[in-house]
């Protein structure tokens, strides 16, 4: 989709939205600004990505997990994240854990349906996965949720 | 989402109205719900206002990145909009040091150059 991973940018409304929010009544935010907070926030993602997985790779893990990103927070200086990070973690758990139950209501429905054909449409399901990662519960621990093919 | 496209005067005018740029027509609402495409509608969605997809778009673009849980993206998509509060507030100074009501990029360039926290964004922006 993207040229360079400087170019994946996030939606502009939104990060309009969160700037928005954080400043007072009666300020704005200039174009050439509020592009370069549309820059610099995807940058912090790659680089606290990058942080995060150096921390999995130390402890021989594949699977970047939400601990790799705390500690990478803190190696980039960002503590003041943690807490409010931690609490947010927990409602987002909390939340994952009612929809793995209805997605296994639904995967009951399913293999009472046909077999056959799900194992022809595995091959694309796969591909799917991975942009629908998030309504898959990808069983008790979180492991290979997320295929990153390079 | 209501598109505020007012005259786009732009530069440095106290009451500047210039929101506009509603490119995304409401996208990010629709991103984030079809990521749980008939599934319950979790909260979480709304605990994330950064669409995870696209997050996860550029975990993915770092290529000694092999896997991710979910809970990682969510976590660095919480994380970044922090980030983004804070930029903006550590921007808002210098913005005031100058009597202006309006962010522009220089009160960025400031604060990326004055915050020891930001300074791995030097050099990165355009």
């Amino acid at each position: 989709m993207a040229e360079r991973p400087e170019d994946l940018n996030l939606p502009n409304a939104v990060i309009t939205r969160i700037i928005k929010e954080a400043l007072p009544d009666g300020v704005n935010v200039s174009k050439e600004a509020r592009r370069a907070i549309s820059q610099a926030a995807s940058v912090f993602v790659l680089y606290a990505t990058s942080c995060a997985n150096n921390f999995a790779m130390k402890s021989k893990r594949k699977t970047l997990n939400a601990g790799d990103v705390m500690s990478a927070m803190e190696e980039m200086e960002f503590e003041r994240f943690l807490q409010p990070l931690r609490e947010a973690l927990e409602a987002y758990k909390k939340g994952q854990k009612g929809k793995k139950e209805a997605s296994e209501q639904k995967k009951k429905d399913k293999e009472k349906k046909s077999d056959a054909e799900e194992s022809d449409k595995n091959k694309d399901e796969e591909e799917e996965e991975e942009e629908h990662m998030d309504e898959e519960p990808e069983v008790e621990n979180e492991a290979e949720d997320e295929e990153v093919e390079n | 989402m209501a598109a505020t496209l007012g005259p786009t005067q732009g530069a440095d005018s106290d009451l500047d109205p210039n929101i506009v740029e509603e490119e995304t027509r409401g996208t990010d609402g629709e991103e984030e719900n079809s990521q749980q495409t008939g599934a319950v509608t979790a909260p979480q969605s709304r605990l994330a206002k950064l669409p995870l997809s696209r997050i996860k778009a550029l975990m993915k673009a770092d290529p000694d990145v092999t896997l991710a849980s979910q809970e990682s993206v969510f976590i660095i998509a919480k994380a970044t909009e922090l980030f983004v509060e804070m930029i903006a507030k550590d921007a808002l100074v210098y913005a005031q040091q100058g009597k202006r009501k309006t962010l522009q990029r220089k009160d960025l360039d400031n604060a990326i150059e004055a915050i020891d926290e930001f300074a791995f964004l030097e050099g990165t922006l355009d």
